[in-house]
Formats: structure tokens, C-alpha cells, sequence
């Protein structure tokens, strides 16, 4: 489903719809105008392929500005689900309603040829049109220039040469959709003409350009260099993830303990004292102090993504992930379920190829999201803690390289047993983009808004389900004394055990499973309260959760070697499911993912636990 | 010649998309099309993609199967034109 078109109509004064090719700066001057105050699709039940945000006129009213995903050609026939299909039908959409509406193409500066062939397109359709000419500032420093002028006057529209990081372009951008909703829209008329004369016309160099893209992809894409620096990019992001964020969250882990125990001591052991200590701080608390890590990913990966480096890994990659029936395309959704799996399910739509993307979806699950960063950092600091700090990092890595080689190995199984029958699989093509130093302001925020989802969810769902876990770990089974041995919860995680016991599993972290089959963070904040309301009326000083998990005798490293495997492999995601579902219209593919994930899990959790308590 | 057997860095015209209406119809969306100045700039290792840049000031990462189904034509002054 693509924008709703909501808001009150009598507000909006015209819809502005950015369209242009991908990556032409359509998102970048989208934000700047409209403050960024996008919806974005990372949460279950919404799905907003088509962003929109109204921004004030300079005479009255709204402009509404419609994202649109990039599309290459209007004439081109594509796959509705697509991004590009996408695109199309909001445009359709648009032009069925009598609601003023203006078509704002917007053209990369430094490949104005290939914008003017989609412009010649778009003109033949005979709708409002404004061309919106972005990196200005590119061109500019590459030694040129764009005459508006002379492309308005030869394409009959007006034109606005633009950059997303000048200070006055929302104001500029705003000026002209007041001004062209004044004349009444005019609509622009189809005209012939060559893309390549006229972008020569119109580009003014004024000093010979110089190539940085070209300097650096001499490195990075090097037959031998750029694979190993790709290596070493992988590793540093994931490694840092631990390395930087480590000890900030253990300082945040230490905060939250000393704060129970302070609680504690003011006002005595009550019920109320240990709902708040054990149920809020020891569960939703703990998982909140896996921020750091959370905020680490995704600034690094929006750094990896605005700099133009995806591509280059698409690039790099193809030839193997072809291997295993995905392809360079899949590279994309693949790296960005390292942070959340749910908007790369919907950035699959970039995969043209349906069975690369139906592969690509159905592995997806398998990379390390963030929500698995809790249950690995708390591990790792419990039972790994007393080795070094480069250990640590490894094996955080490791558990990364283990998403990836399950995702790999899941895909040729999976392609295995897939219909041989059908078209032969789309071959690549990918457009490199140039490179582009990142806006600190676009990646920070971008940060910011991982930080407030990560906050939000531990805050809602994270604190109620600790809240009825602490409940049941209160309320004693019918005719049992009353203690924590002997509540519902961990009644419920005792009926378990006779099929979790070969994996190392006992009753608590029996629950924690169950809680995690929602959302993988459950796990940690399910140790959480255990441990609060065993501790319970006991004199000792409590100490940061992984120090007590460390220190107790029920389980050793084979349980946390096992209990990472099965968090490597298991599909424990609500809204990965909803995505799944959403996204191929059905079932079948959830079901498929829910059932092969978790019997993966328990064979791998199995394995692991037996072979490391042989060794 | 193929646009595969094109030695790297050397200009060449695109003369023909030897594959289906439908990918045809794709490449030229893109921004690979006939008349198109190309130059190779490399080969990705193994057997993987192509990275070429077009006159259109457009870089493509091409799968070696469309390579070798897009005819070219050397450019008789090899100054690689494509490359400005």
C-alpha cells in the first residue's frame, strides 16, 4: 500500500510528488523542505512506502510533498509490488482526484542527460510539472554549472537548480509550488528533443572536473584491494557495535542497579519496591541499556548507506551471493536487517527478480538484528567477561558471521527445493552512484529516531510484558508455598523443560523464550525479573544482572553458546511475521519462516550445547 | 565486438542490446542505450559484474550475461571519450 493521502484536505493547498530516477536527491531535498518529519514503515500494521509531509506556503495554506520511490521510466513496464509499480500508483492515484496536484521531477545535476530522457517522458503525460536540478553544490564544486534558464525556456516548465544542503531551499522550493499553485497549475506539453544536446547546452563548465569517485573506487572496488577492504569494513562496523558501545552500556547496566538497590534502601522491601525494582528497572531497564549499541549500528549503517558504499558492496558481492540464488540486489534488504528486519522486508521490493527476492525474504530473518544485540551482549558479559576485550569483540562477530553463513547455507537449501521451472533469474544491473560525503545532520537523525523507536518499545511493550512476568513470578501455582520456585511463570517454563533440557535450557530461561517469541529483547528483561524476585528479601547487595547470571551455578558457557545459537537461528520476532505476511499477501511464507527457523534453532542450540559440554 | 571483450579502460559506441524487448526496454531506462559512448572500467573478481560508465555521466554495475549480449564498437580514436 502506498501513501493514504490523509490529512485534512482543506488545508492542502497542492500536492507536490518529488519523482525522479533513484538516488537523486529526491529523499535528501524531501527532508530538508519538510523538516524530515516523515512517517517511516518500521513498525507493525503500517506500511508506508510513499512518504509524505506538508510544509507552510508562503501565501496560506499547505504544500503536501509526496516521496516518491525512484523510478527510471514511465513508459517501462514494471511489477506493481516493485518500488518503482509503487511510485506509479500514487501518481495514478493523484491524477484520479480533482485535487490540485504538481509533479516535481527532480534531476541529479551531474547526470543531467539521464534526467532529461525521464523528463521527456514525463513532459508527453501532459501533467503540472516542476524540475527540481539537486546537487547544485556537486556540480558547482566540479567546476560547472546549470542554466535554468535555458532549460525552462526550451521544456516549458519552470526550473529550480537546487541543493538539499543550502540553507534557503525550502524556503525556494516552497516559493515556487506557492507560485505555480497561483497560476492555476499549468500543464506542461510534450516535447521532442535530445537529451544529450541539451544537457550539453545547458551545462556551463567553467574549470576541468576532477573524478573523486573515480580515485576512490580505484581502491575500493580493486579486483584484490576491495574485497578485503569490504572485509574489513563488515568487521569494523560489527566489532565496533561491541568495542564502542560496550562499556557505556555496561556503566548504564551498573546505574540501574546501584538505582534498585538505592530504592531499596529508602523505602524498604515491599511489593511496590520490587515492582518497580525488579519488574521496571530489573526488565525494561535492563534491555534500555542496550542503546548504545542500538544507536552505534545505525548511525554506522546510515553512513554506509548515504556514502554510496552499498552499491560497491552490491558490486562486490553479486558474484557470490549468486552462489546461492540471491544476487547483488539482495545485498541491500540483506545488510539493512542488521539493523531491523521489518524495513528491510520492505526494501526487498528493489529485487527485481521474484525468486532472488521470494530467497531473499525467506533468509532475511537469519541476519543479526539489533533486538539479538541484548541477549548477546548480556551473555557475553556473563559468562565471557573475565577474557579480553578483543575475545569479546570476536565472538560478537562471529555471531554476526553466523546470521550470514545460515542465510547463505538456508538459500541454497531453500533454491534446492524451489521450482526449477521459470524464467532464468534476472541478470544485474545497478546504477554506482557517486560518492557523497554523508550530512551529519541527516545521519544524527537518523540516530536519533533508532534511539526514540528503541526507547518507545522498551518503554511500551518491553514494560508491560516485564510488568505480567513479574505478576506471574508473584502469584503462586494453586496450594504451593509462595516463592518464586513455585509461581505460574515458573511453572509454565517447568512444563517445558523435558524438550529444552538437551539444549542446557531450565525453567527461566524457558520463559524467557516464550516472552521472546514476541520480541527478541524479552529474553533479556525475563532474566531480568527472575533474577529481581528470586533476589528478593535477600540481604546481599545486588549487582548488575550479568554478574549474577555469571555467577550462577545452573548454567556454565556450553548454556550460553547454546542459547546464542538459537538466538542466531530463530525467527523470535512478532513483526518480522506481520512484515513477512504484509509484504507477500499470505501465510504461507511467515508460517514457512517460523517453522524452519526455529527447528534450525533447536537443532543448532542442541548441537552447540552437547559438543561445547564434551569439550 | 562484445561489450565483455572490451579491453578495460578503451572507448567504444553501443550498437546493439542483443537480449529480450523486456530487459531491453530496462537497460535503456537506465541509461544504457544505443549511440551511448562506454567505457569498462573493471571487472568485478570471479567472474562477477561489470562496473561501466556511459556518456551520459551514469557508472552501472552490468551482469557479465548482459555483457556479453551488448554488441559495441570500438571507437576509432581511442582518447576514451566516454571517460570525460
Amino acid at each position: 500500500m502506498a501513501a493514504q493521502l490523509s490529512g485534512q484536505p482543506g488545508e492542502i493547498a497542492v500536492d507536490v510528488a518529488l519523482l525522479g530516477r533513484p538516488n537523486a536527491g529526491k529523499s535528501s531535498l524531501y527532508n530538508a523542505v519538510t523538516g524530515g518529519d516523515a512517517k517511516v514503515g518500521n513498525f507493525p500494521g503500517i506500511t508506508v512506502d510513499v512518504l509524505e509531509a506538508s510544509a507552510p506556503l508562503p501565501d496560506g495554506g499547505r504544500a503536501r510533498f509526496l516521496d516518491l520511490p525512484g523510478v527510471y521510466s514511465l513508459g517501462d513496464d514494471v511489477d506493481p509490488d516493485s518500488d518503482e509499480g509503487q511510485a506509479r500508483a500514487c501518481i495514478e492515484r493523484l491524477e484520479k482526484r480533482s485535487e490540485p496536484f504538481v509533479i516535481a521531477q527532480v534531476l541529479d545535476a551531474t547526470q543531467l542527460v539521464l534526467g532529461l530522457r525521464l523528463t521527456r517522458e514525463l513532459l508527453g503525460k501532459r501533467w503540472p510539472t516542476l524540475l527540481l536540478v539537486t546537487q547544485r553544490d556537486v556540480l558547482e564544486k566540479s567546476g560547472a554549472r546549470v542554466d535554468t534558464e535555458l532549460l525552462a525556456k526550451e521544456l516549458g516548465v519552470r526550473v529550480l537548480a537546487v541543493s538539499a544542503r543550502d540553507a534557503d531551499v525550502r524556503e525556494r522550493v516552497l516559493r515556487v509550488a506557492a507560485d505555480l499553485a497561483k497560476d492555476g497549475l499549468p500543464r506542461a506539453e510534450a516535447r521532442e528533443f535530445d537529451p544529450h544536446a541539451l544537457a550539453e547546452r545547458a551545462t556551463k563548465r567553467t574549470r576541468p572536473a576532477t573524478d573523486a569517485t573515480a580515485r576512490a573506487d580505484a581502491v575500493l572496488l580493486h579486483p584484490l584491494l576491495g574485497p578485503v577492504v569490504f572485509l574489513a569494513i563488515m568487521t569494523a562496523l560489527f566489532s565496533a557495535v561491541f568495542l564502542v558501545a560496550d562499556p557505556a552500556s555496561s556503566a548504564l547496566d551498573l546505574l540501574l542497579s546501584r538505582l534498585s538497590a538505592r530504592i531499596v534502601s529508602t523505602f524498604g522491601a515491599s511489593w511496590l519496591t520490587s515492582l518497580v525494582c525488579d519488574g521496571i528497572l530489573g526488565g525494561a531497564g535492563t534491555v534500555l541499556a542496550f542503546l548504545p549499541q542500538i544507536v552505534i549500528l545505525t548511525l554506522a549503517l546510515e553512513v554506509i548507506d548515504a556514502s554510496g558504499y552499498l552499491a560497491r558492496g552490491a558490486f562486490l558481492v553479486d558474484r557470490l551471493l549468486r552462489l546461492a540464488g540471491l544476487g547483488g540486489k539482495s545485498f541491500v534488504p540483506l545488510l539493512t536487517a542488521h539493523a531491523c528486519a521489518v524495513p528491510a522486508i520492505a526494501s526487498t521490493r528493489i529485487v527485481r527478480d521474484p525468486k532472488q527476492r521470494l530467497r531473499t525474504l525467506l533468509v532475511l530473518p537469519l541476519m543479526t538484528c539489533s533486538a539479538r544485540i541484548p541477549t548477546y551482549g548480556l551473555l557475553i558479559a556473563a559468562f565471557f567477561r573475565h577474557r579480553s576485550a578483543l575475545f569479546q569483540a570476536a565472538l560478537f562477530v562471529c555471531l554476526y558471521s553466523a546470521g550470514i553463513l545460515a542465510g547463505f547455507l538456508a538459500s541454497l537449501v531453500i533454491g534446492k527445493t524451489m521450482e526449477r521451472r521459470g524464467p532464468k533469474a534476472l541478470p544485474l544491473v545497478l546504477e554506482m552512484p557517486a560518492y557523497r560525503i554523508p550530512q551529519l545532520r541527516v545521519v544524527l537523525r537518523m540516530g536519533w529516531r533508532a534511539c526514540a523507536r528503541f526507547v518507545r518499545e522498551v518503554g511500551t511493550v518491553i514494560v508491560i510484558a516485564s510488568v505480567g512476568l513479574w505478576m506471574l513470578m508473584k502469584i503462586p501455582t494453586p496450594g504451593a508455598p509462595h516463592d518464586p520456585q513455585h509461581s505460574v511463570a515458573a511453572a509454565i517454563g517447568h512444563g517445558l523443560e523435558p524438550v529444552t533440557k538437551p539444549l542446557g535450557f531450565d525453567w527461566r530461561i524457558n520463559v524467557g523464550l516464550i516472552g521472546s517469541f514476541g520480541a527478541r529483547e524479552l529474553m533479556v528483561s525475563t532474566l531480568g525479573v527472575t533474577y529481581g524476585v528470586e533476589q528478593d528479601g535477600k540481604k546481599e547487595n545486588v549487582g548488575p544482572l550479568a554478574e549474577r547470571i555469571g555467577s550462577d551455578p545452573a548454567y556454565d558457557a556450553a548454556t550460553a553458546l547454546a542459547l546464542m545459537a538459537f538466538f542466531v537461528l530463530a525467527c523470535q520476532c512478532m513483526s518480522t511475521v506481520a512484515a513477512l505476511r504484509r509484504e507477500t499477501k499470505g501465510w504461507r511464507v511467515p508460517a514457512f519462516v517460523l517453522a524452519y527457523t526455529y527447528a534450525a534453532a533447536y537443532v543448532a542450540a542442541l548441537l552447540v550445547h552437547q559438543i561445547a559440554r564434551a569439550v | 565486438m562484445k561489450l565483455i571483450d572490451l579491453p578495460l579502460a578503451s572507448a567504444a559506441r553501443i550498437a546493439t542490446l542483443d537480449v529480450d524487448a523486456a530487459l531491453a526496454r530496462r537497460l535503456r531506462a537506465v541509461g544504457v542505450f544505443e549511440d551511448e559512448a562506454v567505457v569498462v572500467l573493471r571487472r568485478a573478481a570471479f567472474g562477477g559484474p561489470l562496473h561501466v560508465r556511459t556518456s551520459s555521466g551514469g557508472e552501472f554495475a552490468l551482469d557479465r550475461r548482459i555483457a556479453s549480449a551488448i554488441e559495441v564498437l570500438p571507437a576509432l580514436d581511442d582518447t576514451a571519450e566516454a571517460a570525460e
